[in-house]
């Protein structure tokens, strides 16, 4: 096997190879049953081609094959040997599945027994595609008056699109050109540019009659249905002779193209894949034959850890550190004077005005690398949007439920490592609004509302922050159910529940054991592991909001902060340690009088501008020794619409931190997210608030 | 015409292009460096632990540093001494004195100016993350025979996170099962 760098090249190369794939084959997808433009297939062939080529040279053999299999069937569809059918397609949708999953399981280094027989199955099937069905039309080429050696050297793709402009019935010419051999490409490419749009140049070739000794003739092949006329006026020097000499069959009048075996007037054998489907395989996906359904766990998160840059950037951050320099070299020479005026002597005015500017500059000029730094990992959200279309397709599809599935805001840009870990969250939001907001179609006629519902996915830009929605025009949430439920389930006394808001209590669905697989579908509500949607979000020190009208839908917003590398953060110390909490999540900060503290069952809490929060002293939580004091600041921090008043001795200030992960050994701290250095190089704690509001508020709805 | 027929060449598509090339190449990056013979002896770095002698693979050690500034992470592991910044990556200082029955209680270090003259942070790789340990003064590098390596004795204390000894010139090094001391 490969080293393990080679794989991790592997795999990002393999990503690219098949991302690309899954776009073009989407577009396949949403033309079915128009002609499919033979640049777009050439394009699937070369990644398939691509593909194999790279599986094989890193000796991962199972995508290899795979490959090669869809590989033999797309040179088929290339050459129009077999139809584009919607078969055709499921089942190269189904392969391009099941590569990414061959894949993913490269990446983690496991195998994949289970998988393994879904790959031998969809192999064999695109095996029966590939043979397909023998072309047994009349070789429309015997057709065209092509010189014999002329057709001898077409390869076997440019025949066939020859053939395609025969049935097409538009006019053949043969185009002579002579170029001289100093800038005979540049030419010959200009004349391809000019006639592209007139038509097809099926086949460039050097001309059977050599020209003179300077230059260098070329026959084109080219089809077009534009009056002799105007490919004339196109030519610029070239000339013209018609192709077609024997009298046009038939099919040429026929004006649309159709697939060959529509206009074929000849019989032909049994296609081999009638077979295949009277034995049990159907052409759409959620059929028994399918190769790979979709675990509900599957995660739509890359495999790689790299991103692509536009050179520009770099450029951008070369120019900044080009410029570091240049103030380097000018600190160095004053730095080099004052050396040389001595000690005990003091320096000219001039002398230090000169190193303030150059501070000055200097300061400029590293916000503009850091800022730089940020930019490279920005990614547009549309690259997750792109996977999530693809995906909701299917699930589309899968339920049988009529759905509209709108997308915006895919070129709003988040940090790299954001837009991946939001892939999952969002996933799952999306299967909750299909699978329990969307309503059946008769239930929606019965509430007279239109019976194709509607699923949006937006995401817009406001300041620091990215706002995604989420939304469904389905049945919305049940606060009654809700309220119930979580009186059941012992997350809140019934008193409780009576008084929570609207607001508050449709947030109880985010509670850890708020519903549980089995019982979601009989209590008709939502809830599926949002639990886990919430959690993920926290890491990413988002925030998370549910709206929703019986009736008239539920629309999740996720507020996100554009990057997690950088972020702004106010430094506390308690008992004479310093932490650092994220900015974007304080609300706020007061000033609280110990004495004027009052306690509520027991626990103390502190009474902002009416409203009464939980007073928690941090220094207690993380079992510091607590010295007496008259009074705290607090931090009131926020998630969601929860409130939480963190007391701490001292406020040291804001910094722009960089957050750095604990490693693997200390990932399960509770209420530590990371760390970050200070200017003395010490080690400062992050706070993770979200898991701290979760730790402080939980333990109270449970002893309640 | 040679030099028409290689500007041609490089000018036509050719999509029916064969991908032979490539699948040559694939044997080669298989093959992979034969194992190392058995009876060479390993190089282990040496260090004190409350004036016993303990020894870790060299191949394990990521490097040796002076104790730094040591933060303290409340509610972690009881081993972890705290957190150190290696040139902006945070690792974690683990006291395994403790572990291995030298000490009653895990030291609290915050600075330099909480441990001896000698003492040192030995980074080690690790699977789960790398990590520091906290040693009270290195020795140096020793070339061990492992194929004459002793288990240790039983002492009624538990020692599983001894993984055997070596004798050599006179000197007894205990091999720090380091999976086990970190844990």
């Amino acid at each position: 096997m490969a080293t393990e760098r080679a794989l991790d090249e592997f795999v990002t190369e393999a990503n690219e190879i098949l991302d690309q794939l899954a776009k073009d084959l989407f577009v396949l997808d949403q033309e079915r049953g128009r002609e499919p433009d033979p640049e777009r297939l050439n394009a699937i062939f070369r990644g398939a081609h691509s593909l194999k080529g790279l599986s094989a040279m890193f000796g991962v053999d199972r995508i290899s094959r795979l490959a090669h299999r869809a590989e033999d069937v797309l040179d088929a569809l290339r050459l129009g040997k077999v139809p584009l059918d919607d078969r055709l397609i499921d089942t190269l949708i189904e392969t391009l599945d099941m590569l990414q999953a061959l894949l993913a399981r490269v990446s983690q280094g496991t195998s994949a027994p289970d998988i393994e027989a879904g790959a031998d199955h969809l192999q064999d099937r695109l095996g029966d595609l590939a043979k397909g069905r023998a072309n047994a039309a009349e070789d429309l080429l015997d057709q065209v008056g092509l010189d014999p050696a002329m057709r001898s050297v077409f390869t076997e793709y440019e025949e066939h699109r020859l053939r395609e402009n025969v049935k097409k019935g538009v006019g053949l010419w043969k185009v002579r050109a002579v170029y001289s051999l100093e800038d005979f490409d540049a030419q010959l490419a200009a004349l391809n540019a000019r006639l592209k749009p007139l038509g097809e140049v099926v086949s460039t070739l050097p001309s059977s009659q050599p020209g003179d000794e300077a230059s260098i003739a070329f026959d084109l092949v080219f089809g077009s249905a534009r009056p002799r006329a105007d490919l004339e006026k196109a030519l610029e020097g070239a000339t013209l002779a018609p192709l077609t000499s024997r009298p046009a069959p038939e099919v040429t009048k026929v004006g649309r193209p159709l697939p060959p075996e529509t206009s074929s007037p000849a019989p032909r054998p049994a296609p081999k894949w009638d077979e295949t489907s009277a034995s049990g395989f159907s052409p759409f996906p959620e059929s028994p034959g399918s190769a790979l359904r979709l675990a509900p766990d599957a995660s739509l998160r890359s495999l790689t850890q790299t991103v692509r840059v536009d050179i520009a950037r770099l450029d951008g951050l070369m120019n900044s550190i080009g410029e570091l320099l240049l103030i380097r070299s000018n600190i160095n020479r004053l730095a080099e004077s004052a050396r040389q005026v001595g000690t005990g002597v003091a320096l000219p005015k001039l002398w230090g005005q000169e190193l303030q500017r150059e501070a000055r500059a200097l300061e400029r000029k590293l916000d503009e690398l850091q800022k730089g730094v940020l930019d490279v990992r920005m990614v547009p959200l549309g690259q997750v949007f792109d996977k999530l279309t693809r995906l909701m397709r299917r699930l589309v599809r899968e339920s049988g439920k009529d759905v509209d599935f709108e997308v915006s805001g895919g070129d709003v840009e988040l940090d790299k490592l954001i837009v991946e870990e939001l892939s999952d969250p969002l996933m799952h939001l999306l299967r909750n609004s299909l699978d329990h907001g969307i309503e059946p179609p008769e239930v929606r006629r019965l509430h007279h509302k239109p019976t194709r519902g509607k699923i949006r996915l937006k995401a817009r830009e406001q300041g620091n922050q990215v706002i995604i929605e989420v939304g469904d025009d389905g049945g919305g949430m049940d606060e009654a159910r809700i309220r119930q439920v979580a009186v059941e389930r012992g997350l809140v006394t019934e008193a409780q529940a009576q008084e929570l808001s609207r607001r508050d209590l449709l947030n109880l669905v985010f509670l850890p054991g708020f519903s549980t697989r089995a019982d979601v579908s009989e209590m008709s509500g939502r809830g599926v592991g949002l639990d886990v949607v919430k959690t993920n979000l926290q890491r990413l020190s988002g925030l998370i909001d549910i709206d929703s009208r019986r009736g008239d839908g539920t629309t999740f917003t996720l507020t996100l902060p554009l990057t997690l590398a950088i972020i702004r953060a106010l430094m506390v110390s308690v008992s004479g340690r310093t932490y650092a909490v994220p900015l974007s999540s304080v609300m706020e900060i007061v000033s609280v009088r110990h004495a004027d503290l009052k306690t509520i069952e027991r626990r103390e809490v502190f009474e902002v501008r009416g409203q009464t929060l939980p007073f928690v002293r941090l220094g207690r939580v993380f079992r510091l020794p607590e010295q007496p004091r008259e009074r705290s600041y607090v931090v009131i921090i926020g998630l969601a619409q929860q409130r939480i008043g963190l007391a701490v001795d001292e406020l040291l200030g804001q910094e722009d931190i960089v957050t750095k992960p604990l490693s693997g050994r200390l990932r399960a701290v509770p209420g530590v997210s990371g760390a970050t250095e200070l200017g003395d190089r010490r080690a400062v704690l992050v706070l993770d608030v979200g898991a701290l509001m979760e730790e402080l508020l939980r333990p109270q709805a449970a002893a309640s | 015409m040679s030099r028409f027929a290689e500007l041609l060449d490089r000018f036509f598509y050719r999509p029916d292009e064969a991908v032979g090339a490539f699948l040559e190449l694939a044997p080669e990056t298989e093959a992979l460096p034969e194992a190392a013979p058995e009876e060479l002896p390993e190089e282990f770095l040496a260090f004190e632990l409350a004036g016993e002698t303990y020894a870790v693979p060299i191949a394990t050690v990521r490097e040796i540093q002076k104790v730094g500034d040591v933060t303290e992470v409340p509610r972690a592991a009881p081993n972890l001494i705290g957190l150190i910044n290696v040139r902006g990556e945070m690792l974690p200082l683990y006291d395994v004195k403790r572990r291995l029955d030298l000490a009653d209680a895990v030291p609290v270090v915050r600075s330099r100016k909480d441990v001896g003259r000698g003492a040192r942070v030995v980074l080690v790789k690790d699977p789960e993350g790398d990590a520091g340990i906290l040693v009270d003064r290195v020795q140096g590098v020793v070339k061990l025979n492992l194929s004459r390596l002793e288990s240790a004795p039983q002492l009624g204390v538990e020692r599983d996170a001894v993984a055997g000894l070596s004798r050599k010139d006179g000197h007894l090094y205990i091999l720090l099962d380091l999976e086990q001391a970190l844990s």
